[in-house]
């Protein structure tokens, strides 16, 4: 049995090989050193990676159901979480799968930071995934805009308003994203629009980019990596760069930081480490689609007298700024100085930090602002979740 | 064919390159920014009869009012807080001035409501307050923002008040506010 199917499966192969160059591009793709110490930190990259190929997977179904409009968005959304057998699960894992990417896209983030991979020569890797960040962001926020339940009705809302505090042109853009003076038909279009075609080709283009940037200057990693541990450092970095296999040894960076004292190939091993935690994340996401689900308000009720409307939780620091900053100047400071101060600095970190030094102990001055950033962003979302309760 | 020159070839390629965009560009830009030129829509709807309002108590009415913009989706309901103000209460004062608020906040436009519990000092424009449950904003029943991020008054419907066959007071509200918010 297993000899027949030998013989046959392996002439099919081949003949596909010849036509295809499946060996070829498979050897090429797999066949990568990788850095051997801290494997499971570079794990995140191809979680974020999985998880978003989830996103659009459940994404597409949802749109076989899902009507862009006032009234409609609610109805087809009812329909689909009651009379459609799965409808629910599939919306609920397009929820968890945003909530849990987002918690992913942030680790993954904070371990490139704190491992200086943004330095010398992958500072475009870094680059490319800040503005995917906000690309996910933007994914988040228009979503959350959809349902046309009372939650999505008032994000959408608030969200177009905010706009209208940019000096002179944004009445204009808050005019052109509702298509009107206030939510109407057009809102829905627009958003709709936006949040499936017109973000998701910037994501993947520059998912494209990002991964290209990672095979050209291989995986940093971390500084553990690139200790020397002979007398002689000089000699022992040049017979490690030496006997590097590619995509080592980095271009236009330092010696010691070309090629990793140790590598392993990115099959099995670290392969089977990404494997095992996209498996975990998904597993999370398919559960909680089943147990919690995604909710769905009543309606959207523009003249309701009792609703409170609550933000999205990643959405929480930038609301708190709202309370925190009264009055019209001050509204434009909070929503768009501050807040685009520190995207800035965020998206040109490789340009500000560009010391040779990796070890996030000896980069105090760029991990203490990092880390008030991050803290800013807990605090703001605890007073946000406080007043929120206490509502 | 003549032989095109470097410089020929690469000026000829750009102008090319220019006008398939600006061929592209300018339908889909002028479509995306058309809301900006398409004029609203009136549309109006009737609330009263409003005879019963006491004074200085902000009351709450719905209005079904057609969406201006975009096609017609059918009413939608809007809320319309009347308020006959009266700063001073009291035999020989003028009669009450007739505010018609939308209850749309200032600040990022959620839907204030009137909570009339809270009892001012003696003055009766402090009694009560609207409240926003987004951030918190107040306001007097006579729209004034008083506290929380709100940037400017409750806004109004542009409104017109008439009398119904019925002899009863109503309010004609027209789909616009008075201020730009
Ligand atoms: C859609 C979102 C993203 C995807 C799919 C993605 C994917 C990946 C993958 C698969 C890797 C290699 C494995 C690893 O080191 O984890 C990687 C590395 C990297 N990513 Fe991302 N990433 C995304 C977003 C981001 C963001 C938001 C940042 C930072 C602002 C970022 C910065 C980096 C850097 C600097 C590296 C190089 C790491 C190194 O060489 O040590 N990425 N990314
Ligand atoms: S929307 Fe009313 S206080 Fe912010």
């Amino acid at each position: 049995m297993v000899e027949a199917t030998k013989v046959k499966l392996r002439p099919l192969y081949q003949w596909l090989d010849d036509r295809m160059g499946i060996s070829a591009l498979m050897n090429s793709a797999l066949h990568e050193a990788v850095p051997e110490q801290g494997g499971w930190a570079y794990t995140l990259g191809s979680a974020t990676l999985i998880l978003i190929a989830l996103q659009i997977v459940t994404g597409i179904f949802l749109t076989m159901m899902y009507v862009p409009s006032f009234h409609e968005s609610y109805q087809s959304l009812h329909y689909l979480q009651t009379n459609d057998l799965f409808g629910a699960w599939v919306r609920g894992m397009h929820l968890w799968g945003s909530y849990t990417l987002m918690l992913v896209i942030g680790l993954h983030m904070i371990r490139t930071f704190m491992t200086a991979s943004y330095k010398r020569p992958r500072e475009l890797n870094w680059v490319s995934g800040a503005l995917l960040f906000f690309v996910v962001l933007g994914l988040a926020i228009t979503g959350a805009m959809l349902p046309g339940d009372q939650a999505a009705y008032w994000t959408m809302t608030v969200v177009t308003n905010i706009p209208h505090y940019i000096p002179f042109i944004g009445d204009y853009i808050r005019w052109l994203w509702r298509g009107g003076k206030f939510i109407g038909p057009i809102t829905f279009t627009r958003t709709y629009g936006i949040h499936i075609w017109l973000l998701p080709p910037m994501l993947l283009g520059l998912i494209g980019l990002h991964l290209y940037l990672l095979r050209r200057h291989g995986e940093f990693g971390a500084w553990v990596n690139y200790d020397t541990e002979g007398p002689d450092p000089d000699r022992e970095i040049a017979a490690r760069i030496a006997k590097v296999e590619p995509p080592y040894p980095s271009r236009d960076v330092d010696p010691k930081f070309a090629a990793p004292n140790r590598t392993v190939d990115f099959f099995p091993n670290q392969v089977f480490k990404d494997t095992l935690v996209s498996l975990l994340l998904v597993a999370v996401v398919f559960v909680m689609a089943l147990l919690m689900g995604a909710p769905l308000d009543g309606p959207a009720n523009p003249a309701t007298l009792t609703y409170v409307p609550t933000p999205e939780w990643f959405y929480l620091p930038l609301d708190q700024l709202l309370v925190l900053g009264p009055q019209t100047w001050l509204i434009a400071f909070v929503v768009f100085v501050i807040p685009g101060i520190t995207a800035t600095l965020f998206i040109l970190l490789p340009f500000i930090d560009r010391s040779p030094e990796r070890n996030p102990l000896r980069r105090a001055h760029i991990i203490v602002p990092g880390l008030f950033v991050i803290f800013m962003m807990v605090t703001l979302s605890v007073l946000g979740i406080n007043r929120l309760y206490n509502l | 064919m003549a032989e095109l020159s470097r410089r020929e070839m690469l000026i000829g390629t750009a102008v090319g390159g220019g006008a398939i965009t600006l061929m592209l560009a300018g339908p889909v830009v002028g479509f995306l920014l058309s809301p900006l030129f398409t004029k609203r829509r009136t549309e109006t709807a009737v609330i009263g009869p409003i005879d019963s309002v006491p004074v200085n108590t902000p009351t709450p009415f719905i209005a079904r009012l057609n969406e201006g913009d975009g096609w017609n989706i059918g009413p939608i309901p809007r809320v319309v807080y009347v308020v006959k103000y009266q700063q001073v209460v009291g035999p020989g004062q003028p009669p009450p001035t007739l505010l018609v608020f939308s209850n749309t906040c200032t600040h990022m436009q959620c839907d204030v409501h009137w909570d009339g519990t809270f009892v001012g000092a003696g003055d009766p424009v402090l009694n009560g307050r609207f409240i926003c449950p987004c951030h918190g904003g107040l306001y007097l029943m006579n729209g004034t923002n008083i506290y929380g991020p709100p940037p400017s008054p409750l806004p109004q419907w542009v409104h017109e008040v008439f009398t119904g066959e019925d002899g009863k007071t109503y309010v004609r509200i027209q789909n616009d506010f008075t201020e730009k918010i």
